[in-house]
């Protein structure tokens, strides 16, 4: 197919005008595209207005298809384009067309041999986000650019051949490494906060925020701590956003992972990385953080930026604190919001987070850790405090008798929001804080649901509160 | 005063017939202006279009309106030296192109256009050490990917070239505390997520693996007022889960558990009498992927005037019979 001349000439102008308005402006944050259906007086149609760039989209049916047929005439072979003609070119393509996987993978061999740096791809992923927030193929291509910003700043590992790298890398080096990765970190925890805000329960923008969190903040209790803290005001303002709130399971569960890890010394070793994991989907025994590399290569400890110090590790509260307030923030939101199914849900998971985590700790009370300081196992100090639940007779959920074994079904009903009777011997507790939340359990739950049903208005959140009663009785039991 | 529940309402005067003949003319026509801007920028997916055209067609009895010609010329030269196949002349291969190829050329009975022992070599490369797959040379992880790689295999009748027990032990590690299943451990259930692992599953002989009650209680609290499903709660219904969650309460043998007739007056609801075709939900526009998974989902229902689909590979049913292919399917 020919296109005429001057179509090439002009498309050759509106790919030079967009490169050349990063160059302008280095702070562009925003791009999109302007509703424009003719040229008016041979203007450019790229517009720069303070920080937003903008396409106009009469230009958009000619410039799509040049670039995109230019770039893979070079793929074929059939053209060379040196270097700097690639970066721009894919630059606009994808600004156009953030889900063409082919155009990604040119940036990444630029990448690889040096002739981008991975900034400007994060970069660009991060303007190519502000309109296609969901764009799968960014998302993919970002994950690939941060393994390599990990590998760069990876401490050696065995199958560096280089001497150089073999432990030469001092501690003012190591900071500065360390203080990069935090940067990157947070960077992207912004990056996914934004998309998420563009686009509604945006699964992608949130499973990539968790993949950040599992490969950059391995164990790091502050980082799990800090975004449960501050997510709490975004998901009060997006009720019906479930992965917004997924990821608060996923901050608790991994928070259930590291405190038991760091308050038991005898404990059963954690899986490996990359190794197998067992077939329950409890959340205890969930493998840790796959780290996957393309070539199968399992990773020594990653780097983990500002890695947890033990003040960090005291002041984040302990577990049955952390559940009370979850539950708490829950059961706010679904008496202010009546009939958001994702708060249901969101219970759901939250309670069942909470009932195996104490099922768990039952269970390791009752393998010898009693050379532990009681005070870390609240089960075991405070057992007259808190009803435990029955012998689970579920849906095979639930494997392992309570210690305690029989149920104390509405004998010591205690409030949701009530407070429990501290254990005297939990004197290293009593000093961090208010005194031991009274953990939700089924008789508060099912106290719970029929005060909902009670005042209930919204029949929407009506069903809602029997599916939940449903679910408590048929998978965790009566 | 009640809450909005995210969902549609459909208007009295929607579609409720079924419009097979519209939608046939409507796949047959597509990409027949190869300029069009739209068609650039979907290129990027080329041959997974091309497997969603030829598969409702052949759904339809329509196969034989396709080029095969064209077509298996058009496969051929997408077949890298790696052995993977890609979604387009000039793109970069990739394990969803590589099913997609191969699936067309199942319906076709025709897989040695392609280098069969390549393509199997491709697909054995890309499993890791946790037995999860890679889509690509570049190495992202994704239950999808489980999903391509097996079904692609066992198109081919070769299974047995990769680790199949350390594959579901990958995908068993995405399993969350709901039966369902996200893209990586740890992820949101998701139901397009939900059918690729029970597919997998299916094919490789582990479906007892699944927690049949709670998926399927999952999977049926996906439907909404109007009928439709949806993928994730409060999310709105769109025809593709009509084939994501369906598919998957098929093959753990919950089926029943959704009201099929509500399903159906939205699925066809979802048709445009104008132009054919199927859309996401009443109104919006077509495209040949909804088409594909709405009469796709009409089969599972049981409309007679639609071939039988199969669950696992959304394939026709004749089709498997001819490879010998039975994906198992819990009762």
């Amino acid at each position: 197919m020919a296109e005429s001349e001057e179509e090439d000439v002009l498309v050759q102008r509106v790919v030079k005008d967009i490169n050349n308005a990063f160059k302008r402006n280095p702070n562009i944050d925003e791009i999109g595209l302007i509703l424009c259906p003719e040229a008016r007086y041979n203007r450019s149609p790229i517009v720069l207005v303070e920080n937003k760039l903008g396409v106009e989209s009469w230009c958009v049916k000619f410039l799509l298809p040049y670039v995109h047929n230019k770039l893979l005439l070079y793929r074929q072979r059939k053209q060379w384009l040196d270097r700097e003609a690639l970066v721009d070119i894919t630059c606009t393509l994808l600004l156009l067309n953030s889900d063409f996987t082919t155009a990604w993978n040119v940036r990444k061999e630029l990448l690889q041999c040096g002739a981008l740096n991975p900034e400007r791809d994060l970069y660009l992923g991060k303007l190519a986000l502000t309109k296609f927030p969901k764009s799968p193929e960014t998302w993919i291509h970002r994950r690939w650019v941060l393994q390599q910003v990990l590998r760069e700043c990876s401490p050696p590992s065995s199958d560096r051949k280089e001497q150089c790298d073999s432990g030469l890398r001092d501690a003012a080096e190591r900071t500065l490494l360390s203080e990069h990765l935090h940067r990157v970190l947070h960077d992207e925890m912004k990056v996914c906060a934004a998309a998420a805000s563009r686009y509604p329960s945006n699964y992608n923008a949130w499973s990539h925020r968790i993949w950040v969190l599992q490969n950059m903040a391995q164990g790091n209790l502050k980082v799990l701590h800090d975004e449960l803290s501050s997510m709490r005001e975004w998901v009060s303002m997006h009720v019906s956003d479930h992965s917004g709130f997924h990821y608060r399971q996923f901050l608790l569960k991994a928070l259930v992972r590291e405190l038991s890890q760091s308050m038991h010394h005898h404990h059963a070793p954690w899986p490996s990385l990359g190794s197998s994991s067992p077939r329950s989907p409890s959340p205890d025994t969930q493998p840790g953080h796959p780290h996957h590399q393309a070539n199968g290569e399992a990773t020594a400890a990653a780097p983990c930026p500002s890695p947890a110090t033990p003040e960090d590790q005291s002041s984040v509260p302990a577990m049955p604190q952390l559940f009370h307030q979850e539950m708490e923030l829950c059961t706010d939101l679904i008496q202010s919001f009546p009939g958001h199914e994702t708060l249901w849900c969101h219970r759901r998971h939250v309670f069942y987070l909470w009932h195996h985590w104490r099922r768990d700790h039952d269970h390791h009370d009752g393998q010898g850790c009693g050379s532990e300081s009681p005070q870390l196992n609240h089960t075991d100090a405070g057992l007259s405090s808190y009803p435990h639940t029955a012998s689970p007779r579920g849906v095979g959920i639930d494997r392992v008798d309570s210690r305690n074994g029989q149920a104390q079904e509405g004998q010591n009903a205690m409030e949701v929001d009530g407070v429990g009777v501290p254990d005297p011997r939990n004197t290293k507790r009593l000093k961090r804080g208010p005194p031991d939340p009274c953990p939700p359990a089924l008789p508060s739950e099912h106290g719970f649901i029929a005060r909902v049903l009670e005042g209930c208005r919204s029949p929407e959140q009506g069903c809602f509160a029997l599916a939940y009663r449903k679910w408590l009785d048929s998978v965790i039991g009566q | 005063m009640g809450t909005q529940v995210k969902d549609v309402v459909i208007k009295s005067d929607a579609p409720s017939a079924l419009l097979l003949d519209k939608h046939a003319d409507y796949i047959a026509a597509y990409g027949s202006k190869k300029d069009d801007y739209e068609y650039t920028l979907s290129e990027y997916l080329r041959m997974s279009g091309i497997y969603w055209g030829l598969t409702v067609m052949d759904l339809m009895g329509q196969l034989t309106r396709m080029n095969q010609q064209e077509i298996s010329d058009f496969i051929k030269s997408c077949q890298h030296d790696c052995g993977g196949v890609s979604a387009s002349i000039g793109h970069d291969p990739h394990v969803l192109y590589t099913l997609s190829a191969v699936q067309i050329l199942s319906l076709y009975d025709n897989v040695n256009v392609l280098d069969v022992d390549k393509v199997v070599e491709y697909v054995r490369g890309l499993q890791q050490e946790d037995g999860s797959f890679a889509g690509d040379k570049w190495g992202e992880i994704d239950t999808r990917f489980s999903f391509c790689a097996v079904a692609t295999l066992a198109l081919l009748g070769r299974l047995d070239a990769i680790n199949v027990d350390k594959a579901v032990e990958f995908v068993l590690s995405c399993m969350n505390f709901d039966g369902g299943f996200g893209c990586r451990p740890g992820s949101e259930s998701h139901a397009g997520q939900i059918y690729c692992c029970t597919g997998f599953l299916s094919i490789a002989g582990q479906l007892h693996q699944v927690n049949a009650d709670l998926l399927g209680w999952w999977l049926c609290e996906r439907q909404l007022p109007s009928g439709g499903l949806n993928g994730r709660p409060e999310k709105l219904p769109d025809v593709c889960y009509s084939w994501w969650v369906l598919a998957s309460l098929k093959i753990i043998g919950r089926i029943h558990w959704i009201d099929k007739s509500k399903l159906r007056s939205f699925i066809l609801a979802c048709q445009d009498e104008e132009t054919g075709g199927f859309a996401d939900r009443p109104g919006d526009m077509v495209d040949p992927f909804h088409t594909l998974f709405g009469v796709a989902g009409l089969s599972l229902l049981g409309e007679g005037q639609i071939k039988d689909v199969n669950p696992v590979l959304c394939m026709p049913e004749d089709v498997l019979e001819r490879l010998g292919l039975h994906p198992d399917l819990l009762s």
